[in-house]
Formats: C-alpha cells, sequence, structure tokens
C-alpha cells in the first residue's frame, strides 16, 4: 500500500478533474437565464470560430493549437474533459464543412460537378451522423441496478415470453431450463413457450418441464404477432421477452424489476444482446474477444448514452416490459419489420420512460455466416428506414428534442450505405477522369481535412474505446454498404417493401470457403480501386513536372491505398472458416470436481463449458486415459450437480470431457450451474488491449492487407480445384466402364 | 494452547481420518498440531506412519506415571502424535477408572506439556457416550462433531448436543461446536436431500462445504499416511484445507473474545 503515496501522473491528473468537475458542478448553472445567456454565447462564439476567413498560415497555426490542446485534455480523466474534446471536434468539423460548403463548391465541368456534389452529400451526412453521435454519447448513464425490497411478496407478476418459430427443439431447450433457474417466487412466474411453429415435440418437452407450450392458429405479424396473441391470454404485470437462443441468467428479473417499482413511468427496461459465439467478423478476422464486435457499440455506449435521454430503444429480446403500457400503445407493433424499435417510440410519444442497464443478463448464439449476419442486418435497415417514414420521430406529438435526436441518430445511421460507396469509389474520379471533385489545392485540403478527421478519431476513440476500436467502423459498414444501400432506399421510397427475414442460427460451416457471390461488390471495388491506383502511377509518370498534378495524385493515390485496405478487410470477413463444432465453448473458470471409476477424486477447475461437456485444467500436468468414464461436478453455491461423462480429449494438464446421456433433470442442472450463472458473462472484455487511433489503424490496415493475400490463395486453390475437376470426373468415369 | 475435540455420535464416519488429516492440513499452515487420541482402537498413529508393533501411548505412560513427553512420536506432515497406546484389558479398566474419577485428568496432563497459546490440540474420542469423550469435551475449546449425509447420522445428532451440552459449554472458555460432513457422494439422491436438511437444522454451525467421499482416504491409511500427503490433489483433501481453514478461523476467533462466544 506504500506505493499509493508517491505522487503518479495519474494521480496528479485525477486531482485536476476534481476540481474541473467541481468547477463545472457548481450551482449557479442550474439557473434557467444563465443557462439561456450561455447557450445563446456559445452559439454565437461557435458561429465566429467556424465562419472566421483565415489564411493558410493562420489556418495551419490554428489547427495546430486545437489539436495540441485536444491531446491535452486527452490526458485528463472525466467525462468533462470528454465534452471539451466533442468541443474542439465539432470546431474543426464545423470550420471544414463550412469551407467545404463554401469554398470548394465551384465547379468546372458538369462531370466534375456530379461527383463533387455527391462527395459533400456524403461528406455532409457524415458530418451529420458525427454530430448526433456526439450528442447521442455525449454523457452515457450508466444506470445502476436497483434491488426489489426485501419481502417477496411484494414482487410482481411476470410472465416469461420465449417466442419461436422454426428452431431446433435443441437450441430452444437451454433457454427454458434458464427461464425455470430464474431466482423468482415461482407462484409469481408463469413461462411462456409461444410456438408459431405448433410442433408436437415441442408440446411434448414443455409439458414435461412444466412451461407452457402456447400457440395461435396463424402467423399474422411474426414475432411481434406471436407476443401480442400471447398478451391476450396472459395476466402478469410485467413480461420478460427471450428470443428462443438468448440464455437468460438467474439474476435477470431481480436486476431488471427494480427500476419498475421505483419509476412509475417506466415501461420497458433493456439489457445488452451479449454472445458467446463469434459472430462472422470475429470468426473470419480472428478477433473474437480482442476487438469489440458490431454491437458492442450499439449495447456499449450508444443505449446507455440514449438512456439519459429517456430514449433507449427496445431491441426485441433480453428486455422487460410493463404490460399496462403496451397494452395501451396496442401491443408490440406490427407496422414494420423492427417491431422492437418502433414500439419504443409508441411508448416515448405517450410520454412513458425507458431505461437501460448495461449488465449482460442474457447471452445467445451470434450469426452463424456472414450472409446471414448480412440479412439480419438489412432488416434492421429496412424496418429504422420504415419507421422513419411512416412515424417519423421528428414530427408527431410527444417527444422530447433529446428524443428526437437519438432516433433520428438511430435511422439515418442506417443511411451510410450511399455514402461510404462514395467515399469509397471518389478518388477514382479523378484518378480515372481527372475530375477535380474538391476545387482547392491539395494543402489546403490538408489543413482543413486532417484536423476534421483527426480531431473526429481521437475524440470517438476516447468515447468508444470500450466499445468499438479506432477505423473498424470502416470495415463494419464496407461490408455492409453495398447490401442495405438498395433496401434502404426502396423503403425510403415505399415503406411496404420488406420482408421479415429469420436469421438461422445454430448451424455449422463445414470446411473453410470463400464465399465469392456474396463477396463480389467488395471484389468490384477492389479492382476499380487496383486500376486507378495504377491509372494514377501512370498519370504520375506522365506529368512529373507539373507540381500540383502529383501533389493532387498522391493525394488520391494513399486514398485509394487505404479504401483498397478497408476492402481487403471486408473480402477477409467474407473467407468463411471452418466452423467444426455444433456446440460453442465458453470460457469459465468455476471449480469442478472430477471422480474417477477408481472411486478416486480430482479438484479442478474449468476451463470452458459448452452444450456438450467441459474442457477441465488438471493440476501438475496429470494425464488422463482417453475413453475413461468420469463423474463431473459443478457447483452452484453450496449445491453440487454430478454429471456422468467420458473423455473425449486429453493431454497432459487438460482434458475434454463430454457428457454422456444426461436425463432432464441432469440437463436442467447443466443449464443453472453454467449459462445461467449470474456471473456468466461478466468480465468478457477482460485482457483487451486499449484501443488507440493509431493502433487501430495498424490493425485494421494489417487486417486488410491479409485479407488481400488471403484473396489470392483462394482465387489460386479454387482456380486449382477447377481445373483439376475435369480430369478427375474423367478418370471415375474410366473406372466405372472397367 | 487450543484443545479441538472431534466427536461422533455414531461409529464408522470416518472421525479419525478426518481429525489426522485436519491435524495435518493445519500444521501445513506453520501451526504447531499435537494429536491426542483417546480411542482404545489405537489407530490414530496408523496415519502418521507410527509403526504397527509400537505399544507405547499415553495409557501407559498415565498408569506407569511418565511424563507424556516420553510417548510423544514425530508424525509425518510434522504432527505431533501421542498414541493411546496398546494395554492389557485389566490396564484399560484401571486408567478408565482414574479418568473417570479425576474430571480434570486431560486439562493437568495437557498443561504439563507446557504448550504455547497458539499450538492446536486435536482429540480424536471413540464415538458415541464414553469416559474418553466426557473427559475430552470437559477440557475441550472447540468441539467437532462427524456426521454422515444419512437418516442414522441424522437421527443421532441431538444425543452427541446434550453430552456437549453437559459437559462443555457450560465453561468459559468453550468456544463452540461445528458439524462436518464426511464422505458425501452428491450423485445419490438421499445424500442430497440429507445434506439439505442437514444445512437447515444445523445452519451456521456447519461447515459450507463438505468433505466428498473419495477412495484416496482408504488407500492413504493402507499406505501409513494422510490423504493430504497421499494424494494432495484429490476433491477430499482440497475439501480437508477448505475445513481446516474453516475451522481456524473459528478457534482463532475465540482467542480474542473467549467470554463472547461462550
Amino acid at each position: 500500500m506504500s506505493s499509493a503515496k508517491i505522487p503518479s501522473p495519474e494521480t496528479e491528473v485525477s486531482v485536476a478533474t476534481s476540481r474541473l468537475e467541481r468547477f463545472v458542478d457548481a450551482g449557479i448553472w442550474s439557473s434557467r437565464i444563465v443557462v439561456i445567456l450561455l447557450t445563446l454565447f456559445a452559439a454565437f462564439a461557435l458561429y465566429f470560430v467556424v465562419t472566421v476567413p483565415l489564411a493558410f498560415g493562420q489556418q495551419l497555426a490554428f489547427a495546430t493549437i486545437c489539436f495540441v490542446c485536444a491531446l491535452g485534455f486527452r490526458r485528463l480523466q472525466g467525462q468533462y474533459a470528454t465534452l471539451v474534446m466533442i468541443m474542439l471536434s465539432i470546431v474543426a468539423s464545423g470550420r471544414y464543412m463550412f469551407w467545404r460548403l463554401t469554398e470548394t463548391t465551384y465547379w468546372e465541368r458538369p462531370l466534375d460537378a456530379a461527383w463533387g456534389m455527391l462527395l459533400v452529400a456524403a461528406e455532409v451526412y457524415a458530418t451529420l451522423v458525427l454530430m448526433l453521435g456526439y450528442f447521442q454519447t455525449a454523457w452515457p448513464l450508466k444506470r445502476k441496478p436497483l434491488p426489489l425490497p426485501a419481502d417477496r411478496s411484494q414482487w410482481p407478476t411476470v410472465d416469461v415470453f420465449i417466442p419461436t418459430y422454426n428452431e431446433p427443439l435443441s437450441v430452444v431447450k437451454p433457454t427454458i431450463y434458464a427461464a425455470l433457474a430464474l431466482d423468482y417466487p415461482s407462484d409469481k412466474l408463469a413461462i411462456h413457450v409461444l410456438d408459431d411453429g405448433r410442433r408436437p415435440e415441442f408440446k411434448t418437452f414443455c409439458e414435461e418441464v412444466g412451461v407452457n407450450w402456447t400457440i395461435r392458429t396463424h402467423n399474422r405479424h411474426a414475432k411481434a404477432g406471436n407476443i401480442n396473441e400471447a398478451l391476450k391470454i396472459t395476466k402478469g404485470e410485467f413480461l420478460a421477452i427471450f428470443d428462443c437462443d438468448h440464455i437468460p441468467t438467474r439474476s435477470f428479473l431481480q436486476i431488471c424489476l427494480g427500476w419498475f417499482l421505483r419509476d412509475k413511468l417506466l415501461s420497458m427496461l433493456q439489457t445488452p444482446h451479449h454472445f458467446f459465439s463469434p459472430d462472422p467478423f470475429e470468426r473470419n478476422l480472428g478477433t473474437f474477444r480482442k476487438v469489440p464486435n458490431e454491437g458492442e457499440l450499439f449495447y456499449g455506449l450508444v443505449q446507455d448514452g440514449n438512456d439519459l435521454w429517456n430514449a433507449t430503444f427496445f431491441c426485441g429480446s433480453c428486455a422487460v416490459l410493463r404490460r399496462s403500457m403496451v397494452e395501451e400503445i396496442g401491443g408490440i407493433a406490427v407496422e414494420t419489420v423492427t417491431e422492437d424499435a418502433h414500439t419504443a417510440l409508441k411508448l416515448h410519444r405517450l410520454g412513458y420512460t425507458t431505461a437501460y442497464l448495461a449488465i449482460p443478463q442474457a447471452a445467445g448464439l451470434a450469426t452463424e455466416s456472414l450472409s446471414g449476419h448480412i440479412g439480419q442486418r438489412i432488416r434492421w435497415a429496412r424496418g429504422m428506414t420504415q419507421i422513419f417514414r411512416i412515424d417519423n420521430p421528428l414530427t408527431g406529438k410527444g417527444l422530447k428534442i433529446g428524443q428526437r435526436l437519438c432516433y433520428l441518430n438511430g435511422m439515418l445511421h442506417f443511411f451510410y450505405g450511399v455514402p461510404r460507396l462514395v467515399f469509397l469509389t471518389a478518388p477514382l474520379s479523378y484518378l480515372f477522369f481527372g475530375a477535380h471533385v474538391i476545387e482547392a489545392a491539395a494543402s489546403t485540403i490538408a489543413i482543413f481535412a486532417l484536423p476534421h478527421m483527426m480531431h473526429a478519431s481521437i475524440t470517438n476513440s476516447r468515447m468508444q474505446r470500450s466499445f468499438r476500436h479506432s477505423f473498424w467502423a470502416e470495415v463494419y459498414e464496407s461490408v455492409l454498404a453495398s447490401y442495405i444501400t438498395a433496401p434502404t432506399l426502396l423503403a425510403v421510397i415505399n415503406p411496404k417493401l420488406g420482408k421479415f427475414n429469420v436469421t438461422a442460427k445454430g448451424g455449422q460451416i463445414a470446411k473453410d470457403y470463400f464465399d465469392w457471390s456474396i463477396s463480389r461488390p467488395y471484389l468490384f471495388l477492389l479492382l476499380l480501386n487496383l486500376l486507378g491506383f495504377v491509372a494514377g502511377i501512370v498519370h504520375i509518370a506522365i506529368n512529373w513536372h507539373v507540381r500540383s498534378e502529383v501533389n493532387t495524385t498522391i493525394l488520391n493515390l494513399c486514398w485509394t491505398v487505404y479504401n483498397m485496405l478497408i476492402l481487403g478487410a471486408s473480402v477477409a470477413a467474407a473467407s468463411e472458416r471452418k466452423q467444426v463444432r455444433a456446440t460453442h465453448r465458453v470460457t469459465m473458470k468455476m471449480p469442478v470436481m472430477l471422480k474417477f471409476s477408481t472411486g478416486r477424486t480430482l479438484a479442478c477447475e474449468t476451463i470452458d463449458y459448452s452444450e456438450g461437456g467441459v474442457g477441465v485444467a488438471l493440476p501438475s500436468k496429470i494425464e488422463v486415459p482417453m475413453h475413461e468414464r468420469v463423474t463431473v461436478s459443478l457447483f452452484r453455491g453450496d449445491e453440487e450437480y454430478a454429471f456422468p461423462a467420458t473423455v473425449g480429449y486429453t493431454e497432459p494438464g487438460r482434458v475434454g470431457l463430454r457428457f454422456s446421456q444426461l436425463t432432464r433433470e441432469q440437463e436442467y442442472d447443466f443449464v443453472k450451474t453454467t449459462f445461467a450463472r449470474a456471473d456468466a458473462w461478466t468480465g468478457w472484455s477482460e485482457g483487451r488491449r486499449p484501443d488507440t487511433p493509431l493502433r487501430g489503424l495498424s490493425h485494421v490496415l494489417l487486417v486488410g492487407t491479409r485479407g488481400i493475400a488471403g484473396l489470392f490463395e483462394h482465387l489460386y486453390s479454387d482456380l486449382r480445384t477447377w481445373m483439376n475437376k475435369r480430369p478427375v470426373d474423367v478418370k471415375k468415369l474410366k473406372t466405372k466402364d472397367q | 494452547m487450543k484443545v479441538i475435540t472431534v466427536v461422533s455420535a455414531k461409529g464408522g464416519v470416518g472421525k479419525t481420518t478426518l481429525a489426522a488429516n485436519l491435524a495435518s492440513v493445519l500444521a501445513a499452515r506453520n501451526r504447531r498440531v499435537i494429536v491426542l487420541d483417546l480411542d482404545p482402537q489405537n489407530a490414530l498413529r496408523l496415519h502418521f506412519g507410527i509403526p504397527l508393533d509400537s505399544i507405547d501411548g499415553i495409557s501407559r505412560a498415565t498408569l506407569s506415571r511418565d511424563p507424556w513427553q516420553t510417548v510423544m512420536f514425530d508424525g509425518v506432515d510434522g504432527v505431533t502424535v501421542l498414541p493411546y497406546g496398546a494395554v492389557t484389558e485389566d490396564d484399560r479398566r484401571r486408567f478408565e477408572a482414574l479418568v473417570d474419577s479425576d474430571p480434570a485428568w486431560l486439562a493437568h496432563a495437557l498443561g504439563s506439556l507446557a504448550l504455547d497459546p497458539n499450538d492446536i490440540v486435536i482429540v480424536d474420542t471413540p464415538p458415541g457416550s464414553s469416559v474418553y469423550t466426557r473427559t475430552a469435551l470437559t477440557a475441550a475449546n472447540f468441539a467437532l462433531n462427524v456426521v454422515l449425509a444419512d437418516a442414522a447420522s441424522y437421527a443421532a445428532i441431538p444425543g452427541m448436543e446434550r453430552m456437549i451440552d453437559a459437559y462443555a459449554a457450560p465453561r468459559a472458555d468453550f468456544a463452540g461446536q461445528g458439524y462436518v460432513v464426511n464422505q458425501v457422494d452428491q450423485s445419490r439422491q438421499l445424500s442430497k436431500d440429507v445434506l439439505k436438511v442437514l444445512r437447515n437444522m444445523l445452519g451456521t454451525k456447519l461447515f459450507p462445504g463438505v468433505i466428498h467421499q473419495d477412495e484416496g482416504v482408504s488407500e492413504s491409511l493402507a499406505c501409513d499416511t494422510t490423504l493430504i500427503h497421499y494424494d494432495p490433489l484429490s476433491q477430499a483433501a482440497a475439501d480437508l484445507r477448505a475445513c481446516g481453514e474453516w475451522l481456524l478461523s473459528a478457534v482463532d476467533a475465540m482467542a480474542a473474545s473467549p467470554r463472547k462466544l461462550a
């Protein structure tokens, strides 16, 4: 403890932060007049800072000072320093956009104008989303759970809904077991499996384990309709909804319900969607648990930011809703394919609140393949666009300005398709056609654009560091851009154009393969950029003596190379890695006892578990023979549960145990001691390297390079198999003839 | 000196094995541990590598008025062993009469060893009610009751509680009693159910874990040693270590404020 007394840079920083925070928290700021006056003053000052014309040297000096300030504030802890960085980023982006819109939008040729306007529009969109993002996530609420009253008789009644349609029973079983294991008085809890497939094996299973098998006669409005039918025949005060493969932890209801008793207007509380299997990006790029996945930004930061503005979205699963309020809006919304977000919007319009708890209290399987992942995102993009069209959050009654802006960003976010494609092709207009899309010298562009990008980069890296590593958004968006562009545009034109598609889960990918069909757009763009690159090199060689031409070409070449590497990462994401396991292993260290046929025992710790067994670390490099029969005991508090197993894998100090046929009771016990543990998903991101913009950039570029290299490998091997195919077939025929 | 008396209402619950292994666990935590065998079966010493043909022990020493120091053995794991010793039937009766006539006999004998306040004496007793159990409880600071997760153990608990109430509880330096469930096999439903009942009945007096059934325990005795020594990686050894920890915190707490706990 003596080390704490040594003054370190960190302690000095925290002292400075607290002084700053004390100043900002002072009482005078709560006066309405002071706030209005200051806001006016700030708006005027911002206008002045953004619009004042500066000569080249002056702009360079101003931008440098701003960036040095930002770097200084980056060293401070706390949310207020973040706000200062946001402000500096807004200034840099504001100056850039003002300059861009007023000085560079004069085009000499129609071709320049066409490309130029597209690019300006894309930039305006990107800046708008950047600003909305700052607003949305400026101050994450970080809500803590409230305990339920000690007297259990005061706890409300709850219906748990598990809607399913065509998922196999093996996928739904763990969820049902975990629902049964919820720590909640059984007389106040009713579990309903809403089986839209009306399958007899579900009926049998539900009856055996003692949950309600609830069906309807039709399948109108898919999941939303399914839940609405169930609402008619149930009567709990609250309903908890779990997608059929989202396994809740035992503490789910106790963690989630507290806020409903405190806030009488609370209509919905959402918890994160956590995935214990890698999504296609994580699997194909080898980033599982190392780099935050696509969803983590939303569930880690965006929803927490929304919560401040009372604009938490409902995400369809792992959430609790108050029945009376859901009934008041006529049940779960059925007008769009994203019924969840629309339901929350309707609740907000009636003045009800929603809440977010960033504690993973349930977990499920991620989408298996990239095509499935893309299909799901298309649905989200289409649905959000539909809401934008039929129930626009900017207009209509009941919403506060903060809520409107959060919803706006939630929807605008899905329009990134066209702008992303524009950015991926913009340098080509110059490299191919010599179009001057930005009417300015390369150096001038640099002193305006670079501060804009660098501020945005370090500010976002600070705000999102645990939830999205720098430059990964570019990868995620580039993969999806070509696919969500058409559906979003179609839905803008006519919201009715849209079809619900269920995401297949629980499958497996039998062997490594490259998804040529899904990566067609990236390959096309990659080829274009490659040609552009060659054209640029040729252009430099021809115009070596014209310095301005060379500079502009180099600027565009750098952009093209960056685009190629981002596309390389997209290509890598489409290179499906083999996934042999039908069930996924979850890393978890917990005590386990092994009992051998000799009656001897071993006290060990688990390495991981899956639905089919456990991996166990053996002390002192002990070796256990293959196929040995073992009894595995897992613990939950004082309770112990024993499972029969055989050794399926062995090496010194480690053993993989496969369960023998488990009874229903044992299957239930296993879910209870593993997936349903209250601490099952905490500490998921432990051991990740912290993000910095340069580290993120180099990682993305490395992944992109590997992607391009891998592409050539696949091209070579696929060509070879294609070439070899014919002679092999001929041979086969010959042997048959003989 | 802290005296822990290990008792059980019925035989065959693994009391002697538990006493030996707990001694071994506590000795591994750098405590001086003396185990005293007050059971005429004279079996405790076998866990500590004392030769089968050795006949020395406290019964003979007491009858011949030799100091106990002469029958102390250095056992495995650094535990000091005071065996019961091998005696003729007549001598045994004379010894029991002597013990019966002098309630303070054990306290005096232990006092003569001039032990440190932190040293631990673990006394093993024969099952059920006997002159040995009585005298061991009379000198005890802590009584550890060993039970099995079965109906017979459950039924025998009140009898042993009465003995503890009669001989140990009224004393100011008696810190309390604890229970340990031994030889548990939770793949059997009956064990699970009885365990649940025991937990409800005994509450905080019960060691929160259990000692799992383990063949290594019998094998270790066959090899003249303790399980901690023979198979330190087994679950039963892990359980015993946890139990030792629990026991130590219970007896060390009493040193701070014996009156409060009594």
